[in-house]
């Protein structure tokens, strides 16, 4: 089942200035349970690809569908509401919130989603089981060190159950072990769970992992090859 | 957990929160204390007016007023008499009122005679707890005279002194007396002390009467009543006006308008240091506001891209700000409130501008004075300052676009 597909999508910053054309008619199909890496040079477009497909950032021209909904008519506040069930997000540098304990981040996407306390906090702590830090549920982010916090943050992604998580660059900032050990989680969520994965990297450990490897130049799709 | 967010990100940067809280805290006793102050300076002045100048009620001849002339005497006294005997706590002095000279060897002065019954006298105004030196008329002798410490030093008089008055009879001619300086008092108002002199009322009439004893001829000019509260007032001065309907019976907001403003304004001061203060009190919490929200650019845009919506965001910006003036506004109305009970209690000694403020008639302790209703005003105001100080933070908060926010280092 298709979860995204884009169309034409353009993306180019200071249309009136000087222009940069980010994106330059991508058109894109991902699969539910595909597990794949956006690569290329930087300046490629991976970044401005994840954000238009993920609705946070909108495109000159084209179209992006996202489980059978076209975002680009969206309003800003449906786009808010969209994002909260359909679409998980890991950032590059964790983007926890530091006042909120491990539990709490990850129960705070379901709380957004008005989900009752016991289902919160019992998927929160089977999230974090999931990705293997349960024991630092009570822990905030300055007290766990880079790679449990995007554990945590993987965790939040998959807290709302949406069609698909969607991570810009989630390994630049792990040593080798954590990134061998996010990969392994992430994997298995996908094998395991069926959870959909698209990320954007430069890493070549996070690139040999993938199923699918989707290369952009200059905006545009330089190859798309499935192992 | 949107307040649990909003309490925990006040205490993020817990120097900057405490600042605020104590700058809020400090506004609030700021402005309570300046409104203990005003108001207790202004009833300061309505007390002294009611209880040494003014009294709550008084009666004149309606031409007396116009021309304080020795013919307009008052009528119906001993109706007017009855009523006040059935008040309880009531006190009334009949005056005999006469302006004229007041002269010794070295100066004369123009001066207003209060020709007075002293127990009575002493009872509506307690001129007698106000001697300096002397007594407050002896027995048995004529022509007794009380005068100010101001007056005395202008005219070179001292305890003993003979002084000459002037002044018009019932005939309007020119009459004299001697008089001799018994005692000398203080009353703490300077406009006043410079400007009566006391006599005993008998003396007064032997020499302003001409005529044979008269019974329309009663030489009383003003009858001031002092009453235990303003509460019964009005009601008291309807049923002297029903006696005495010729007369002119008057309240003290009335006689003394300048009375009537420092009432009005007691009201109004607290509200007007409330505003002063409030508005330097939003400025800084924007600025610190603003530095909350600027230094969290990035974690507001990643609240908004995993889907808390702008009113959530909002809401919580507000919040914070609320929390911080929900620490603060009690902190500072206790404070407040225990500095204006303290010097309520003992007062605030302000001897060292003691000639400055006999010049307006006020005393030089102060007590500080809170209306209830200003603990709300308070309340209210600090409610409002934190809506209003927390809008254009949280508006500028919700104007981020999550994705140009989550690049942001």
């Amino acid at each position: 089942m298709e979860v995204i597909k884009t169309e034409g999508l353009t993306k180019i910053y200071n249309p009136k200035t000087i222009p940069v054309h980010a994106l330059n008619g991508v058109d894109l199909s991902i699969k539910s349970g595909e597990f794949t890496a956006i690569v290329g040079p930087s300046g490629s477009g991976k970044t401005t690809l994840l954000n238009v497909i993920g609705g946070l950032d909108r495109p000159n021209s084209g179209k992006v569908v996202i489980d059978h909904t076209d975002i680009s008519n969206l309003s800003d506040n449906q786009l808010i509401d969209f994002r909260k069930e359909k679409i998980g997000f890991v950032f590059q540098a964790y983007n926890l919130i530091p006042v909120l304990t491990a539990k709490e981040n990850v129960a705070f996407v379901m709380l957004l989603q008005k989900k009752d306390k016991a289902e919160r906090e019992a998927r929160a702590m089977e999230l974090l089981e999931a990705v293997g830090i349960a024991e630092k549920c009570d822990k905030r982010p300055a007290e766990l060190s880079g790679g449990q916090q995007q554990r945590v943050a993987v965790a939040r992604a998959l807290a709302s159950k949406p069609a698909f998580v969607l991570a810009d660059e989630p390994t630049a900032n792990l040593d080798s072990k954590s990134t061998a050990n996010l990969l392994d989680i992430m994997l298995r969520l996908n094998q395991e769970e069926g959870i959909t994965f698209i990320f954007s990297t430069h890493d070549q450990r996070v690139i040999d992992r993938a199923r699918r490897v989707v290369t952009l130049v200059d905006g545009k799709i330089d190859s798309d090859v499935q192992r | 957990m949107i307040p649990i967010l909003a309490w925990r990100n006040v205490w993020r940067s817990p120097t900057r929160s405490l600042v605020v809280i104590l700058a809020i805290a400090l506004g609030i006793w700021a402005a309570m204390f300046m409104s203990g102050f005003a108001t207790g300076m202004a009833q300061s002045y309505i007390d002294n007016s009611i209880s040494s100048l003014i009294s709550h009620i008084q009666i004149h001849h309606p031409e007396f007023k116009e021309e304080e002339d020795v013919q307009y005497q008052l009528q119906d006294l001993q109706a007017i008499q009855e009523v006040l005997d059935g008040v309880e706590g009531a006190y009334y002095s009949f005056r005999t009122v006469s302006n004229g000279m007041i002269a010794s060897s070295k100066s004369s002065r123009g001066i207003k005679i209060r020709g007075i019954e002293p127990g009575s006298e002493q009872s509506v105004n307690g001129i007698g707890d106000k001697m300096i030196e002397g007594d407050y008329f002896g027995k048995d002798r004529k022509n007794q005279l009380l005068i100010s410490q101001r007056m005395a030093e202008k005219l070179g008089a001292k305890i003993r002194s003979r002084l000459v008055l002037t002044f018009q009879d019932e005939d309007r001619e020119i009459t004299a007396a001697a008089f001799r300086v018994v005692g000398i008092f203080d009353s703490k108002n300077n406009p006043f002390d410079d400007s009566h002199i006391f006599v005993q009322q008998a003396d007064l009439i032997r020499l302003l009467s001409t005529q044979e004893p008269d019974p329309q001829h009663s030489f009383i000019h003003e009858v001031a009543i002092l009453l235990p509260g303003a509460e019964q007032m009005e009601v008291l001065q309807k049923k002297l006006q029903e006696v005495a309907p010729e007369m002119l019976v008057e309240n003290y907001r009335e006689i003394a308008p300048d009375v009537q403003l420092y009432e009005s304004m007691i009201g109004s001061m607290s509200l007007i240091y409330l505003v002063i203060i409030m508005l330097a009190l939003v400025f800084g919490i924007i600025n610190t506001m603003l530095m909350a929200v600027l230094e969290r650019i990035k974690e507001l845009g990643m609240l908004m891209a995993i889907g808390m919506n702008k009113f959530k965001v909002f809401s919580m910006i507000v919040l914070e700000t609320i929390l911080l003036s929900l620490i603060g506004a009690p902190l500072g109305m206790l404070l407040g409130g225990l500095t204006v009970e303290l010097i309520g209690k003992y007062g605030l000694n302000l001897s060292a501008f003691s000639s400055s403020l006999q010049m307006y008639g006020l005393s030089d302790v102060v007590y500080f004075s809170v209306a209830p209703h200003v603990y709300g005003q308070v309340a209210i105001s600090v409610a409002l300052t934190a809506i209003v100080a927390s809008i254009y933070p949280a508006l500028k908060a919700i104007r981020l676009k999550p994705v140009e926010a989550i690049r942001k280092i």
